[in-house]
């Protein structure tokens, strides 16, 4: 019986695969291997799903100077093939790096959540949100937990394997008086972690706030406006794309009206695919280039996209903002059968530890504390505007005093960052593209309106 | 098939071990699924092959599923999956059953897909034909499936479905269409509405003016998709109420009359029995404008005895079954294209839509459209930039005045209910809707 490895693939079949290619004359060449196991709850109304999956596969990139190729399947790969043939364009793998020393978090080793534990769980939240808010209810819920491992092997050397955990929590309920349901998504790195009371809370007080009547139809408030995590995070998911991959000094400019100074002082923009204690914490990524923290902004100025080994070999040098380009490993490949796609790892503000949310509240004398976003952000780089649709709360003199059902926030992309004039110490990701956080942030200069 | 030296008697055996009473839901879901894509040019890897198999298990009790699912497919592993899914151990050992697989379609040879390969030369061309260029990023995809379902009381015969996708990139927008075969007049028809597209980039904005509108096929497609099918799912019914309370409710015109019918889909994804191994039928999901059937599946059905079950689907093993149409059909009207198009008279002619979504609680529509033609003399005329239509269904449902008399086969295209991504077909004619609002 041949050794199976960490990803439960035989590796006499990776060996025998790459060693094939090889054979055929296809100099660059990858082969992945993954397994995972997933334990999914559901409840839908009186309705409840127990699921457990285990998936096993493999992935072969090929290639030389003149075309490529990439297959996958299920079970261990069968080095005879029969493969498909290799078209255009050109496949050229990273040189592998040594990743820099990092210690396997502990959590890595603790069992998946148990049926009942996990039903358990769900149901705890919605009991918690009948007794924070009378009449509301859990209409569907869903929790996921899963862990992976695998390993990366390349014909130039590269020998990697990697490890994950992720719990991801979906939360949809109604309150009394509000048609519209919250929707709450979290990703943990285990799904005990979960707090059945907090996110409860968290529940009624968007479902309270969303049950108030919104900004009427052509209504504008302005004033200072202070962002919870929640709302923040999606804010720079919507610029994420463009900080990642080749771009122009031009693009950035058009956009963020200039191609360094694209911000405030209060922002320094970050992205970390080793972030302690983030969801997806890793040493390598997608394709085995060891990740790190990138800094994509400092105190304002942008330093330049982030891009993967392989875009970094594509883009044109001589656009001043690709000849700033940090390289790293932020190809990221959610599965044996995904090609590994540059984005975003653990995207974040970074946050100030002296500024507390309670400070930043009270600093505002007349504004908005926008609690929640209602859906997704609409960013349109052609026109260069953004639409966000948001709940929330009056604020005079550092004090709530009425709720904001709906509105939405909208402006200039170009004047998101600049406005940022402070940023609390409560850094939260969402689970976005990839991991998306922020702290509280205080911002001058962006509208409310209504419909 | 990959499926036909399945000893499927073992299999029903051992899944009967699961049933604690007549009222279980046991059924075993086996599945080989293969995806070949070539990308845009010059974008890499330059051809790409996906293969899978694998199985799961399946126990539903009272209102709860139990599901274990692998990738792989051998008898000890099913096995295994039986022993998750078991609520109570059986007293014996769970035997293994023979499972041989039948090797891929083409072995030993490459895979080849000569369709794939030459259909963006095709389109070219096509495209060529009507005197414009343009630059455009394509991938085409040709997407197999494989399916057998097992019960303890049934072992229905294996299923299998093969289609195209194509997704393209013009300066003009995104665009996508699922086609069930792929080839010359298929690259024309992609080349009229891509062109048709393109042209739309420089049009003028939309100005809303009142007039009747006129939805071409495609839309008609989108429009039952989200408006007759989602609305009519036991699951998303069950929202607001009991699922059976719907029928009878009168939902549309009574000009129209909808039915869910995988028999009667193109020859290439046509199904006998749905996801899990229940026969399907010609299902009435509104009949004169009134619901008479709502879409079901087996533990949907087994809660109301008016629904029909034959209509659960899966994306893949790892999902559990939902309700969810196949294949939707409007019946033709009496209405010649002509008259329709002298029927909305300075009204507009919407033949594409660019995105459709229906909030299941509220019943709210929204239909996004690409362009709009306005109509003048009985032709479509000028071009119009994006618009929409917003509203509750059963209003919008309810303003359809005319039906067209030629039916065409559409791809409705891929819907992602509940995160289970599967295509969804249609055959529609076209259809006159007044007073409807339309907004930019």
């Amino acid at each position: 019986m041949s050794e199976r490895v960490r990803s439960g693939v035989s590796s006499a079949a990776v060996e025998a695969t790459l060693k094939s290619f090889l054979a055929r004359g296809l100099p660059e060449v990858e082969v992945l291997a993954k397994r995972g196991r997933s334990r999914r709850f559901a409840l839908d109304g009186e309705r409840t799903a127990s699921s457990y999956a285990e998936e096993r596969g493999w992935a072969v990139r090929a290639g030389d100077r003149r075309g490529s190729l990439f297959a996958c399947g299920t079970g261990d790969p069968n080095p005879d093939g029969p493969w498909p043939p290799a078209y255009p364009p050109a496949l050229r793998l990273p040189t592998p790096e040594p990743p820099p020393p990092w210690k396997e978090p502990s959590d890595f080793e603790v069992p998946l959540i148990g049926e009942r534990e996990g039903l358990a769980l769900l149901e705890g939240i919605a009991r918690e949100l009948t007794a924070e808010l009378p009449r509301g209810r859990v209409l569907s819920a869903t929790l996921e937990d899963g862990s992976s491992e695998g390993q990366i092997t390349s014909s130039k050397g590269l020998a990697a394997t990697f490890r994950g955990r992720l719990a991801a929590l979906r939360l949809e309920a109604i309150g009394p008086g509000n048609p519209r349901p919250a929707v709450i998504e979290l990703a943990e790195r285990e799904a005990r972690r979960f707090n059945p009371k907090a996110l409860a809370r968290r529940l009624a007080d968007r479902l309270a706030v969303g049950a108030a009547p919104g900004l009427e139809e052509g209504a504008e408030r302005s004033g200072d406006l202070l962002l919870a995590p929640a709302v923040a995070a999606r804010l720079l998911a919507g610029l994420a794309p463009l900080f990642f991959g080749p771009r122009t000094d031009g693009e950035i400019s058009a956009i963020l009206g200039n191609a360094v100074r694209i911000g405030s002082e209060a922002v320094t923009l970050l992205d970390d695919g080793r972030f302690p204690g983030g969801a997806f914490e890793s040493p390598i990524d997608g394709e085995g280039t060891p990740t790190r923290e990138v800094t994509i902004v400092e105190r304002g100025n942008f330093l330049g996209p982030v891009l993967s080994p392989g875009q970094a070999r594509g883009a044109n040098p001589t656009g001043a903002a690709g000849s700033r380009a940090q390289i790293s490993g932020v190809a990221r490949r959610a599965s044996f059968r995904d090609l590994p796609t540059p984005g975003p790892t653990h995207l974040y503000l970074r946050p100030d530890p002296k500024i507390a949310v309670g400070s930043l509240l009270a600093s505002v004398k007349i504004g908005t504390y926008l609690i929640d976003a209602l859906g997704p952000a609409r960013f349109d780089f052609a026109t260069g505007s953004f639409a966000l649709p948001v709940c929330g709360l009056a604020v005079e003199n550092g004090k709530a005093t009425a709720p904001i059902g709906h509105a939405w926030l909208s402006g200039e992309i170009s004047d998101l960052l600049r406005g940022i004039v402070g940023v609390g110490r409560d850094l939260a990701f969402l689970p976005l593209d990839g991991m998306v956080g922020s702290p509280t942030l205080l911002v001058k200069g962006l509208v409310l309106r209504g419909r | 098939m990959p499926f036909s030296s399945f000893d499927t008697a073992a299999l029903a055996r051992s899944l009967a071990q699961l049933a604690g009473s007549d009222e279980d839901w046991v059924d075993g879901f086996f599945e080989r699924t293969e995806e070949i894509e070539l990308p845009p040019d010059g974008e890499g890897p330059g051809f790409s092959i996906r293969r899978e198999e694998g199985f799961a298990v399946r126990l539903v009790r009272d209102r709860r599923a139990f599901l274990a699912s692998r990738d792989g497919i051998d008898g000890r592993s099913f096995s295994e999956a039986l022993r998750q899914v078991a609520r109570a151990l059986p007293a014996a050992s769970v035997p293994e059953p023979d499972l041989p697989l039948g090797p891929w379609p083409g072995a030993p040879g490459p895979p080849e897909a000569p369709e794939v390969v030459d259909f963006a030369g095709l389109l070219e061309r096509a495209i060529r034909a009507h005197h414009t260029a343009f630059p455009l990023r394509l991938t085409v995809r040709r997407h197999r499936r494989w399916l057998q379902v097992a019960t303890p009381r049934l072992v229905p015969s294996p299923e299998s479905e093969s289609y195209y996708s194509l997704s393209a990139e013009i300066p003009g927008g995104r665009w996508g269409t699922l086609l069930p075969q792929l080839g010359r007049s298929e690259a024309e028809a992609v080349a009229g509405q891509l062109v048709e597209l393109f042209r739309a980039r420089t049009a003028l904005p939309f100005s809303p003016r009142p007039g009747a509108i006129l939805l071409g096929p495609a839309a008609v497609a989108v429009l039952l998709h989200e408006a007759v099918a989602h609305a009519l799912e036991a699951d998303l019914l069950a929202l607001s109420g009991k699922p059976d309370s719907a029928i009878g409710v009168a939902l549309g015109s009574p000009i129209l009359s909808v039915l869910d019918d995988p028999g009667a889909a193109p020859a290439s994804v046509r199904r006998t029995t749905d996801d899990e191994g229940l026969p399907v039928c010609r299902r009435w999901l509104l009949r004169d404008g009134v619901v008479e059937q709502p879409l079901a599946d087996a533990a949907w059905s087994r809660s109301a005895s008016t629904l029909v079950p034959g209509a659960g689907r899966r994306a893949g093993r790892h999902d559990l079954p939902l309700p969810r149409s196949h294949h939707l059909e409007l019946l033709a009207g009496t209405t010649r294209e002509n008259d329709l198009f002298d029927g909305a008279e300075r009204g507009l002619w919407l033949p594409q839509v660019r995105r459709g979504t229906l909030d299941p609680r509220s019943g709210e529509l929204e239909l996004l459209f690409p362009f709009a033609r306005r109509i003048y003399k009985g032709e479509p005329a000028e071009t119009l930039g994006p618009c929409a239509i917003h509203g509750r269904l059963a209003d919008l449902l309810g303003k359809a005045t005319a039906v067209g008399d030629i039916r065409r086969a559409e791809g409705a295209g891929w819907c992602a209910k509940g995160g289970q991504k599967l295509p969804v077909w249609a055959t529609a004619p076209s259809l006159l809707l007044e007073g409807v609002e339309v907004t930019r």
